[in-house]
């Protein structure tokens, strides 16, 4: 989607267990969900 | 893993805007209640933001704080760069963004969320930061002139607009040629059935 959008380069960063503890947790572990860090840049 | 496992689905948008709406102004007024994410000091920890900046700031700027990742982990801010930040509630991020830039460069915070908005401006003013600016506003239609930005940063927003492909499209017409784009968001590892991703309910739960 990204790409499609015009961006390149598309990075993600490692999983963060965003939910852990919190009150979401059992959803976030039902469905593997987890925090990530996205980086693209737009093509010049 | 999917990002956009809620896309294209029967949501209305306007309902949906107006459950995150509902949802974040609890946050913006009660930022310490139950709520499904973690929140303030103790989330901008747990997601490995700089510890001692974040002490710096006051409570008010980190209190309503509930993204789900660091957006600034993969790449920093430069200084003198400008900065978007999408969804910016209470002003975290946008505070984040103003100190990495320094007084050269530009942050513009948009949120739909008017009780955000107000604690956004109120928490900017106490701090007497100029180079921030806390506008009203859509993630699919950001009130911000073409090709402005720098960088455009987002935490935790995205997975809940309908429509991501007109985020991306919006977020890529405000970018200059050569601009990045650097968010945080959740994907999920395993499918999500039809009938959840059509509950609007669902999605701020």
């Amino acid at each position: 989607m990204l790409e499609e959008a015009g961006f390149a380069g598309v990075r993600i960063g490692p999983p963060v267990d965003t939910f852990k503890g919190a009150r979401g947790e059992k959803n976030a572990r039902r469905f593997a969900v987890y925090g990530y860090s996205f980086l693209a840049r737009k093509l010049e | 893993m999917s990002i956009d496992a809620k896309d294209d689905t029967a949501v209305d948008a306007e309902v949906l805007r107006n459950e995150v709406r509902s949802k974040y102004r609890e946050v913006a007024a009660n930022p310490g209640g139950e709520h499904h994410f973690h929140t303030g000091r103790y989330l901008a920890s747990h997601l490995g933001y700089d510890d001692a900046f974040v002490a710096s700031l006051p409570d008010a700027a980190v209190e309503s704080f509930a993204g789900v990742a660091n957006p600034f982990s993969l790449r920093s801010l430069h200084r003198g760069e400008r900065v978007v930040d999408v969804g910016s509630g209470a002003g975290f991020d946008s505070f984040v963004a103003a100190h990495l830039v320094g007084p050269e460069g530009r942050v513009i915070g948009v949120d739909m969320t008017a009780e955000m908005l107000a604690k956004a401006r109120s928490t900017a003013a106490t701090m007497v930061i100029s180079t921030v600016e806390f506008r009203e506003g859509l993630a699919e239609r950001l009130p911000v002139e073409d090709a402005w930005a720098d960088v455009v940063v987002s935490n935790g927003v995205i997975n809940l607009c309908p429509d991501k492909r007109a985020v991306f499209s919006e977020i890529h017409r405000a970018l200059r040629p050569g601009g990045w784009l650097q968010f945080a968001d959740i994907a999920n590892g395993n499918p999500v059935p039809a009938a959840a991703l059509d509950n609007v309910d669902l999605w701020t739960a």
